[in-house]
């Protein structure tokens, strides 16, 4: 993408142009910051963490954070759903900086701050919240194009859905454990086993994450399958499965 | 020599073994090994375009070829003779040359596929983008991918521009030729 934005700039005569070819992967790689627009601060799908101090929240916040006091971050890192995008703020630049870096160590993959000055909300009492902090985390993912719910995942398994169940972990993996009446096919051998499944209904497809799933799905897409996939930590223990959004 | 041989006796244990577990059903088509192998080894074809999945555990890579209307999610399976495997990671853009061993196809080889700059474009590394934030001259940061990128995480002083709008955005940039301008997106894509 960049290099062709760069050549369009180049067509329009302008002459000092450079791409950072290794992109926001190799930024995030050195635990440089990214920050989080104000839109999606304020609309955003997040989990927004207020780092400052309980009573300065208390006074003003911006609406739906989370107050999370950066000194007692380390205790509360258990309770940040890993999948959730993750907006951080605080009046200390370089604790909200040392905050994503330790975010990012525990496996949360976005990790942005908000950019600047706070008082375009916590100096504006229309753009901001106060009272009583809250403490706990409500995030609910919203399924992507192509994924299943856990809501509806659940439902399949009870056979509340017209749709079947499909394992695509390896035969050691379901050793462990497996849902009841579910297909298995490890992925490795899906694109040569898809005549064995049904056309006529919904194809929920699941692994221990999510990553394997949405492999599975894409081949099934393609193949002309119904085909959906679970985001999710699925975890078999002696016959038994979880799952952890 | 005799090493090699130790080595080779339980890989083929293994490898039969694979394929029992709770697919009961699976055909086994390892026992025949070597021999097979070298019989359906008829074409070698080559996948162009976007790594959108590798998974370790299945030994599997999903890539996605052609454009728009036409793309499609291939799969094709590694093993430890696929070479530059490193090569293959989620988001990244590579070439795949694979093989057809009986219905499957197996990467032999994996290139990334670089991004080529226009003339007269250089690379810039993230430590002196970085710096150059910092030093506060004069430069225009471009993010060019999709506008939810940005919004979720963006360099500091970014703006948004995702490339397929960077022609009727070319107008909101500063006049002045000389500037420095500044892009980047999501990788090496």
């Amino acid at each position: 993408m960049s290099p062709r934005a760069a050549g369009l700039a180049k067509e329009a005569g302008y002459t000092n142009i450079k791409v950072m070819l290794a992109g926001v992967p190799a930024w995030k790689k050195k635990g440089y910051p990214l920050y989080a627009s104000d839109e999606f601060v304020n609309r955003g799908n997040i989990v927004l963490i207020d780092l400052r101090a309980r009573e300065k929240s208390r006074r003003s916040r911006i609406p739906r954070s989370v107050t999370i006091p950066f000194s007692e971050l380390d205790d509360r890192l258990d309770d940040i759903p890993p999948r959730a995008p993750v907006v951080l703020y605080s009046d200390n630049a370089e604790e909200a900086e040392d905050a994503a870096k330790k975010l990012r160590k525990e496996g949360i993959k976005n990790v942005s701050l908000v950019y600047g000055d706070l008082g375009r909300w916590l100096e504006s009492p229309a753009a901001s919240e106060s009272g009583p902090v809250v403490t706990e985390i409500n995030w609910v993912r919203k399924p992507g194009r192509g994924e299943v719910s856990v809501a509806d995942f659940t439902r399949a398994l009870s056979g509340r859905e017209n749709a079947v169940i499909l394992d695509v972990r390896t035969p050691e993996e379901c050793e462990a454990g497996a849902f009841p009446g579910a297909l298995h096919i490890p992925l490795d051998e899906l694109p040569r086993r898809t005549g064995e499944l049904p056309v006529n209904k919904k194809i929920y497809i699941h692994c221990t994450t999510g990553a394997r799933a949405e492999m599975a799905y894409r081949q099934l897409i393609k193949d002309g399958y119904r085909a959906y996939f679970l985001v999710a930590d699925i975890t078999c223990d002696e016959g038994a499965c979880e799952i952890d959004e | 020599m005799r090493r090699n041989a130790a080595v080779f006796i339980p890989v083929s244990i293994v490898l039969v073994m694979l394929t029992w577990g709770c697919a009961r059903d699976t055909s086994v088509t390892t026992a025949t090994g070597g021999k097979t192998r070298t019989v359906q080894k008829q074409s070698a074809s080559i996948y162009t375009g976007k790594i959108v999945g590798r998974s370790n555990k299945a030994g599997t890579i999903s890539i996605v070829v052609g454009k728009g209307d036409r793309a499609r999610t291939m799969m094709v399976r590694f093993d430890d003779r696929t070479r530059g495997l490193e090569h293959a990671v989620k988001g990244r853009a590579a070439i795949i040359t694979w093989e057809l061993r009986g219905s499957e196809k197996v990467a032999t080889v994996i290139k990334p596929k670089l991004a080529k700059l226009p003339p007269g474009v250089t690379e810039i590394k993230p430590a002196e983008v970085r710096k150059l934030i910092e030093s506060g001259a004069d430069h225009v940061l471009i993010d060019s991918r999709p506008g939810n990128r940005y919004d979720q995480a963006h360099l500091p002083g970014a703006v948004s521009i995702p490339v397929d709008r960077m022609k009727t955005a070319l107008k909101t940039l500063p006049p002045r030729k000389d500037i420095l301008l500044v892009f980047y997106c999501g990788g090496y894509t």
